[in-house]
């Protein structure tokens, strides 16, 4: 059993290194701290330890253990501060130039997908709209995808668990992500914030393909929508 | 000090004493037993719930059938009544009551009329919440956050009359937390005018019991961090049955603004909850490890730095809501800074324990129990304080199996602690050891049975308050079902249990062995005080000479010295 879904983008293993480097930092402060809570009760119980030493720890030299303590988890604090800030900023913070630009309404209770039309612009008269339950998202293989998240009616969440990519969508403001994939097959779109009665069913697929077969599918996507062009800025 | 007064005042009509009571020690035990009533609700709910994700589909014995509709509202409600209606009463109003006037050497809180209507307010806010459920489309179901516009927009119960959409889910679940709010600040400006202004002669600040501290530092917390929440509620309400737009993007509002201003409350009252559970864990394990309690000063000073540090890391909520992303960082870095003073207290509580002859009492068993749990549950907000990790991990559950070890502890251990320490004190009968035991375990394991395993769902990918997980068959496989039913039978396990208290306490007031004074030989005033403690509690007034903690002093002969106990103690 792996602990993560399978992981396709760029960025999804430097989230999976942080988890394991955390996860090394917290086991060893688990351990410690386990032993310092089980040490005294096999060794001071009041069979073995018929009176209590008394000390109350105002003195700096009983303390300094506990400040011991506290300086090592700062510093191990500050340690995966610095290990996870290169991939916020990667995954957060970062312009890519876009190999391939498309939209992301959430809405009741599915994933809207508008792709550029011809001129190769969104947000103009010849946008291509998929808005339909358990569709699908067509993105090319190792090309910089960047996505516009818009939310129609209510807060909706876009989650990918094998990207590693999740971010809120919210009415009234487009957010702007983007990744990068390195395996082809077909992959789930979750909806990771409540969003009413059929949350749980808010499920569509990202198929990540070929340059070839993505570029077969964008023509027949504008063979098939070609008559029914029209404006749709999803926030309209 | 005023005179001590005489104890012939008590009212002794069923009513007066009973009910209409505004002696602390009933109104703190009516609290309870309020509490108690709704982590019932709550605790079905949750039963019903996990059952539905265990076994999707099928009948649920003693329910029926959950649709989505039901589920959502069971979630949110769950939520919320075991965070405001089960936590607030037990640790921060029950304790809080019972505790301190008798901790401080005083006969009641400063103002027993307003104590009394704040047990009233809060007992009518439980009916509103239960009341919900019955309402026509039945309770709230947008999440225990309230998010709007999801919150905002009626939902699924609109209608447009105004009286109905009042009396409709979101509006009676706004009101019953609005309720609980106004019960808290009326109890919690008793707690602080009571601590300051009515201490027995002697009680210096740090004379003191740590939980006073903290049920005052808690107080002053939930006050400080209320306010912009009241503020956002009322926006939520106006927007949902006068029809404003505040959270209406269309018409120039912004739903995040309600996140920032629900999470500005929401982050300070874990705080608000974990600092009188931590209170008692100071009581019981200096009493039991014969001890004093380890950097008792520092101990405040590090609760004082984290109640300041809380009300600025609520964005960690919302690392992925939209906020500018820049923002981040720095609400990453006061999240995880915040873990130090904590860090700092937990191990002056495991410092105590060195050196000390550990009595392993049924209080002190809870203790060290929630001590091992909290660690965990304190060790993964390490993962979800990192924004980076935040970005795959929020909403799974993960962060389900994070929370519930922080809250559970907290709410429950620290309720049982206090429950199995005090109870001699405040009903003058024993509890019966072989029954604690018993619970303690049958609480202790089926807890870890119940969460643990939803750390691996949640890192699997799993996303929360889905109802039926069929349409995701590439997260949902195994062993990722089974988990799912593991976690629900230790649930069930876990609640059924939870009778084995009930009967304790039933079995114990009725025939528990009889509790003398001070059982535990415990320092501080309230067990110096009768078992259980008359109307008015002193007569005459205790005098303090000294800390509360004074336990195996070097001059002393016993191994206690109870605080108004007038002796000299050397100091070498």
């Amino acid at each position: 059993m792996t602990i993560f879904p399978e992981n396709i983008s760029t960025y999804g293993q430097e989230i999976d290194r942080l988890f394991y480097t955390i996860s090394a930092l917290v086991a060893v402060a688990f351990v410690i701290s386990l032993f310092v809570l089980l040490y005294p009760l096999f060794n001071n119980s009041a069979k073995r330890v018929k009176k209590a030493t008394y000390f109350t720890g105002a003195k700096r030299k009983h303390f300094r253990w506990i400040t011991f303590a506290l300086v090592a988890l700062a510093l191990s604090d500050f340690y995966f501060l610095y290990a996870e800030h290169g991939a916020w900023v990667t995954i957060e913070q970062t312009q890519v130039k876009p190999d391939f630009h498309v939209s992301i309404t959430g809405r009741q209770w599915n994933w809207a997908f508008t792709y550029p039309g011809l001129d190769g612009k969104l947000y103009t008269p010849d946008d291509i709209v998929i808005n339909e339950m358990n569709s699908e998202l067509h993105v090319p293989i190792n090309k910089n995808i960047v996505v516009d998240l818009w939310a129609k009616d209510v807060l909706h969440s876009f989650f990918v668990p094998n990207i590693r990519l999740k971010q809120d969508c919210v009415p009234g403001r487009m957010i702007q992500r983007w990744f990068k994939l390195t395996k082809t097959g077909t992959y789930d779109i979750a909806c990771a914030e409540l969003c009413g009665l059929l949350h749980g069913k808010m499920r569509n697929f990202l198929v990540v393909e070929s340059q070839e077969k993505f570029n077969g599918y964008i023509d027949s996507l504008y063979k098939k929508n070609a008559p029914a062009l029209t404006m749709t800025n999803p926030s309209n | 000090m005023e005179t001590p007064h005489s104890t012939t005042h008590a009212p002794q009509g069923f009513w007066t004493k009973y009910l209409f009571s505004t002696d602390h020690k009933t109104i703190g035990i009516q609290y309870m037993i309020t509490g108690l009533f709704m982590a019932a609700v709550g605790g079905f709910l949750a039963y019903v719930f996990r059952y539905n994700l265990a076994f999707p589909g099928e009948s649920i014995p003693l329910f029926g059938q959950l649709d989505a509709m039901h589920y959502n509202a069971f979630v949110t409600n769950h939520g919320m009544i075991m965070v405001l209606f089960v936590g607030m009463p037990f640790l921060v109003s029950g304790l809080g009551n019972l505790l301190i006037p008798l901790m401080i050497g005083t006969d009641d809180m400063a103002f027993p009329t307003l104590n009394m209507m704040s047990f009233w307010i809060f007992l009518v806010s439980c009916l509103v919440m239960v009341a919900a459920f019955f309402v026509p489309g039945g309770a709230f179901g947008g999440g225990w956050t309230l998010y709007p516009p999801l919150s905002a927009s009626g939902y699924v119960n609109r209608n447009p009359a105004f009286w109905s959409t009042f009396f409709s889910a979101t509006p009676m679940f706004i009101l019953g937390v609005a309720l609980e709010f106004v019960s808290m600040l009326m109890g919690g400006i008793n707690f602080l005018v009571t601590t300051i202004n009515k201490r027995a002669e002697g009680m210096t600040p740090f004379k003191i019991p740590l939980i006073v501290w903290f049920l005052n530092i808690a107080t002053l917390d939930f006050m400080v961090s209320v306010g912009p929440l009241v503020a956002g509620a009322v926006m939520l309400l106006l927007d949902n049955v006068v029809g404003t737009g505040f959270y209406d993007p269309a018409r120039g509002g912004d739903p995040v603004l309600f996140q920032h201003l629900f999470w500005f409350f929401g982050h300070p009252e874990v705080y608000v909850l974990l600092l009188p559970a931590l209170g008692v864990m100071g009581e019981i394990i200096p009493v039991f490890s014969r001890k004093p309690l380890f950097a008792y000063r520092t101990i405040i000073y590090l609760s004082l730095i984290a109640a300041v540090l809380s009300v600025v890391v609520w964005a960690h909520h919302q690392f992925i809501a939209g906020i500018d992303p820049r923002m981040a960082t720095f609400f990453s870095i006061g999240t995880i800074i915040i873990s130090i003073p904590f860090a700092g207290v937990f191990l002056s509580f495991m410092a105590t324990l060195w050196g000390g002859s550990i009595r392993f009492t049924m209080p002190m068993i809870w203790a060290l129990g929630f001590i091992g749990l909290f660690l965990i549950g304190g060790l993964t907000g390490l993962y979800l304080g990192s924004s980076t990790f935040d970005i795959y991990a929020h909403d799974t559950y993960f962060v389900v199996a994070h929370f519930h070890y922080t809250m559970f502890p907290v709410v429950f251990f620290g309720f049982f602690s206090a429950v199995y320490f005090w109870f001699p004190k405040f009903t003058g009968k024993h509890l019966n050891h072989t029954l604690g035991m018993i619970h303690f375990w049958l609480t202790f394991i089926p807890f870890n049975v119940t969460f643990f395993v939803l750390f691996f769902n949640g890192l699997a990918g799993q996303h929360r308050r889905v109802n039926e997980y069929s349409s995701f068959s590439n997260i949902m496989k195994e062993p990722y079902i089974t988990f799912e039913k593991i976690s629900t039978i230790g649930a069930i396990v876990l609640m059924v249990s939870q009778f084995i208290f009930l009967y304790n306490l039933f079995i114990s007031l009725r025939k528990g062995r009889k509790a003398e004074k001070n059982p535990w030989d415990s320092n501080t005033l309230e067990w110096q005080a009768d078992s259980p403690p008359v109307h008015g509690n002193f007569n005459p007034y205790p005098v303090v000479y000294h800390g509360p903690y004074e336990y195996s002093h070097p001059s002393s002969e016993q191994d206690f010295v109870p605080q108004d106990n007038p002796i000299v103690l050397k100091t070498n």
